[in-house]
């Protein structure tokens, strides 16, 4: 829902284009760029009714959420706000209490299993007072009688062009590769108050897993570019990957370095119990030796020659 | 063996029966591309893509399509369309330079936001339901507000001004629509090679909405198959026009700035689209009089038409057909890859200038008269230089005339009054019948219709310049229907001026089955110019009236209840009354329990302190006193200090 047109506006010197930062690295206003309500179909009525799925017959499919008792959502609204409020078109409000009904009512429909709401407006915070549906997960840019702001101005463009909150959120996704498993928590613990200037606060109460545990990915998606190669596909593991991580992150790395010493420690457990049975000590040192391979292709190459042969011999012998 | 031959001959004849109607009504789903790119004389460039696509009827063919968009076909076979043409535009079309008598501004030059119109194959009563859902669903495909249209105070229903004769045609317009990258995405995705192969993928999104006047275009009408039960077949046919400046390094002001494809678009043409029939690159210049009579065969007089004194094209051209006085290069493209892609470009050697045919009448129309209560709209129709050069000049009884027909919608805020209709000829004013033929007026309706109205007027061919002017009242909107930004005004959408005997057509003398293109050139199109959309500011309420009125209101009833409450239960002295009855009450226990206390330690029993009630309230009207005046002490000095200064 994006209630004015920015990218093709006559005061924009780059036309279709909106960017997020002043070196003008990243479009995000790319190719594909879908809008399903615009202009003056922003309105806090439309939006109840997207939430809600309470739409008129006629209402086409792209423009409704069509979400169900597995879908993960995420709602990620910005602009002007207040204490339990957020403006629509400098015309009308968006209340907390009129969100926690919406909200509510989902759950009751059995529209969501899990809602994540990210809010980048001043007071942030207050716009989720009222929730009180379990599955849902809120944080705000700043609390209470605090304002957020803008990250920096782009004086060619002659706007500022990103908010503290949205920016410090895209540097994390940015630093990101393919591969790493980052969770919540290191998101929600990587935006430093200093930096901004108003404290980010995420509720909790109404969220069961724990935030350490449920990967960004379940509730962020990206833009994938898939490039062509005629190399063979190969497999990589985990452990790899854990080096990559830079040292910019050191919170994200504590967390990473817990996630491994806490699923290490099982196996240390397992290892000393059941020293008792050889069969399963068998089973667990194969397993073991089978993880550390780099290459289990050849491993399960070798063991389907080591079976022909054994058939083969028995049948000779049979 | 008799008896088996026999029964095999039926077999055979049935056999070949079948495969000759395999073989007979086998038609193919069909797919073109082309791009035509001219030079304008101030020194623009205009791009017209050009994309058409063929699926033949239904019955015949079943409903697979490999080539031809799903959702059309389902939107065609859903609701009925039997015509349609929806166009996003932004930008204005300037025919003084870029032209208005070619077939290409004819059915390319759109007016501003997104128009809309479809004629219907349904019952008379179900035509507004089916325009509903159209205009719903067409807002979900391409990201747009076409629901807006919905409403019947949006659309109406156009008779003989419109071009199309039919009382199932329905239109409508939104001016102040913006088109964006999310437009053309879903447009895009129409096509069989989307953006990513053949001619569309030089479509670079900022090089496009860099341009003065972009403008993309849907036109999808069915075709009756001869055959009974065969259903019909669709053509869609997509158009995007843009045009754009390039960038000149050159100093001289009167040479025309050279450009290539990928200088214009920042891309080239990397191979054609695989599924295309035919995929072709046209450059077409206009005003190249001069080599009429040489014979174009002979190879060097061909090079000199590509290369000589006034330009230079970089790439050879495959063909090169002639028309009147404008030359046609035909590039193929299907030579092009990756290794060699196809950047054409035109260097200008010499500064040559060359107009474009214009429309007999120029019209213009704008708002006169000031205030928030009243109005009137005025079209101009100015005469062209080109216009004793055209062709379709009618003679009627000895007189040579021009015909126009002027089509308006007024939103039903614009109340206007039909009979205050004046038209002037060469700034004299003429009674109705002289020049007023046919006129059809469909008056409005407050908050359920809109206004229409369609006139046809006949001009002698020697006219400079004709008025039509008509007064309309503004309405009151309700506090609801006003937009967030309803200070900046309410939009009259383009009026549209047809000439109804003059058509356009380029016909370049050529096979035309290979290029729809041209083919749709050679077709008689109605020459037609929409004018400008006008912005007609309304009286707005002060929005924030309710609040204040909640606000007084509430008060009110705050002190009214609140005194009333006061008066009939307060009682004064009340605290001290109560006070004293808890004195009283707990005067027994006390009294007992010094009584004890004294007896305990053996000291006379002391009354209890009954004064200290009077104390008090005597030391509460002093600490009163003593604020009240410390109140008044500040309040004068306040009062001696602000107005010291």
């Amino acid at each position: 829902m994006l209630a004015d047109d920015m990218a093709c506006n006559a005061r924009n010197e780059y036309p279709a284009q909106v960017f997020n930062n002043e070196n003008h690295k990243l479009n995000l206003y790319g190719d594909n760029v879908e809008v399903d309500y615009r202009g003056y179909e922003v309105t806090v009525e439309n939006f109840l009714r997207v939430l809600t799925g309470r739409h008129e017959n006629a209402v086409p499919r792209s423009k409704r959420l069509l979400s169900d008792e597995g879908s993960h959502i995420l709602l990620y609204m910005t602009g002007h706000g207040g204490d339990e409020f957020l403006k629509f078109q400098d015309a009308e409000e968006l209340q907390s209490h009129d969100l926690a009904d919406a909200v509510k009512q989902m759950k009751e429909k059995r529209r969501f299993k899990e809602l994540m709401i990210m809010v980048d407006t001043c007071q942030a915070a207050t716009l989720f007072n009222q929730l009180q549906s379990p599955g849902v997960l809120a944080i705000g840019s700043s609390l209470k009688g605090e304002n957020s702001y803008s990250h920096h101005l782009d004086s060619d463009v002659g706007v500022s062009v990103v908010d503290r909150f949205t920016y410090y959120t895209l540097a994390f996704f940015e630093r990101l590769n393919i591969y790493d498993n980052a969770s919540l928590n290191s998101l929600f613990r990587s935006y430093d108050p200093k930096l901004l200037m108003s404290t980010a606060y995420y509720r909790t109460d109404l969220y069961q897993p724990h935030l350490a545990e449920v990967p960004v990915t379940n509730f962020f998606g990206s833009v994938m570019e898939t490039i062509h190669t005629d190399s063979v596909y190969k497999a990589f593991s985990s452990k790899t990957s854990n080096n990559k991580i830079n040292s910019e992150m050191p919170v994200n790395q504590l967390s990473e370095h817990d996630e491994l010493q806490k699923a290490n420690i099982p196996n240390d457990e397992l290892k000393t119990e059941k020293q008792k049975c050889p069969y399963t000590q068998m089973r667990v040192d194969l397993h073991e030796k089978l993880e550390k391979f780099e290459n289990v292709d050849t491993v399960v190459n070798l063991g389907i020659a080591v079976m022909v042969f054994v058939v083969m011999i028995s049948s000779s012998l049979l | 063996m008799a008896s088996l031959i026999r029964s095999w001959i039926p077999l055979l004849i049935l056999q070949s029966f079948l495969v000759a109607i395999a073989f007979g009504s086998k038609e193919a789903e069909e797919f073109s591309e082309a791009l035509l790119l001219k030079p304008l004389p101030d020194r623009k460039v205009l791009a017209h893509f050009h994309f058409e696509n063929r699926a033949p009827p239904s019955n015949s063919h079943g409903r697979h399509h490999h080539l031809f968009p799903k959702a059309i076909s389902q939107l065609v076979q859903k609701f009925r369309v039997k015509e349609m043409e929806l166009s996003f535009t932004q930008g204005r079309w300037n025919h003084e330079h870029w032209g208005g008598f070619d077939p290409l501004s004819s059915m390319n030059a759109k007016p501003v936001g997104v128009e809309l119109w479809a004629v219907f194959d349904v019952p008379q009563s179900q035509v507004d339901t089916s325009w509903k859902n159209l205009t719903h669903a067409l807002s979900g495909l391409f990201c747009a507000s076409i629901n807006f249209l919905e409403s019947s105070t949006s659309y109406a229903a156009p008779t003989w001004g419109f071009g199309t004769n039919s009382d199932k045609l329905r239109y409508g317009s939104l001016p102040r629509e913006a088109v964006c990258t999310e437009n053309l995405t879903p447009w895009l995705k129409l096509l069989p090679c989307r953006d990513k192969d053949g001619i569309s993928a030089l479509m670079n999104r900022p090089s496009v909405y860099r341009g003065f006047y972009h403008s993309q275009r849907l036109h999808l009408s069915t075709v009756e198959s001869g055959q009974e039960g065969l259903g019909s077949g669709i053509v869609l046919e997509q158009t995007l026009t843009v045009v754009l400046q390039p960038e000149t390094t050159s100093v001289e002001t009167n040479m025309q700035p050279s450009w290539s494809l990928s200088s214009l678009f920042g891309r080239k043409v990397v191979g054609s689209c695989v599924l295309a029939k035919s995929s072709n690159v046209y450059l077409q210049l206009e005003g190249r009089l001069g080599h009429e009579s040489k014979n174009v065969d002979t190879e060097i007089e061909a090079h000199k038409l590509w290369k000589n004194a006034d330009f230079d094209l970089s790439l050879k051209p495959d063909r090169v057909l002639r028309e009147s006085s404008s030359l046609l290069f035909i590039f193929d493209i299907d030579k092009s890859s990756d290794s060699e892609p196809f950047d054409l470009g035109l260097t200008w050697k010499l500064p040559s200038k060359w107009s474009c045919q214009q429309a007999p009448l120029q019209a213009t129309r704008f708002l006169m008269g000031s205030g928030n209560e009243r109005g009137a709209i005025a079209i101009l129709l100015k005469a062209t230089e080109s216009q004793e050069k055209l062709p379709g000049r009618v003679v009627t009884d000895g007189r040579c005339t021009i015909k126009a027909n002027i089509f308006q919608i007024f939103p039903w805020y614009v109340k206007v009054y039909y009979h205050t209709l004046q038209i002037f000829v060469d700034q004299q004013q003429k009674t109705d019948c002289e020049v007023l033929k046919k006129i059809n007026v469909s008056p409005s309706t407050d908050k359920v219709s809109s206004g229409m109205l369609e006139m046809m007027l006949e001009l002698p061919c020697e006219v400079k310049s004709a008025a039509i002017s008509i007064e309309y009242d503004k309405g009151f909107l309700h506090i609801d229907e006003y937009p967030p930004d309803a200070n900046q005004g309410f939009d009259i959408p383009s009026a549209l001026i047809s000439f109804p005997s003059h058509h356009a057509s380029l016909d370049f003398q050529e096979e035309l089955s290979k290029s729809p293109l041209l083919s749709s050139f050679k077709e008689k199109s109605l020459v037609r110019s929409y004018t400008e959309v006008l912005l007609v500011p309304l009286t707005t309420p002060d929005f924030s009236m309710p609040y204040n009125v909640i606000t007084i209101t509430c008060t009110i009833f705050a002190l009214y209840f609140g005194s009333l409450l006061n008066v009939l239960r307060r009682r004064i002295g009340e605290e001290e009354r109560f006070l004293k009855s808890q004195g009283k009450k707990t005067f027994g226990l006390k009294q007992l329990l010094s009584r004890l206390t004294a007896k305990i330690r053996g000291r006379p029993i002391e009354p209890p302190s009954s004064d200290s009630p009077a104390a008090q309230s005597s030391f509460l009207s002093s600490k009163l006193i003593f604020k009240i005046i410390l109140v008044a002490g500040a309040a004068a000095a306040w009062q001696y200090f602000s107005t010291d200064n």
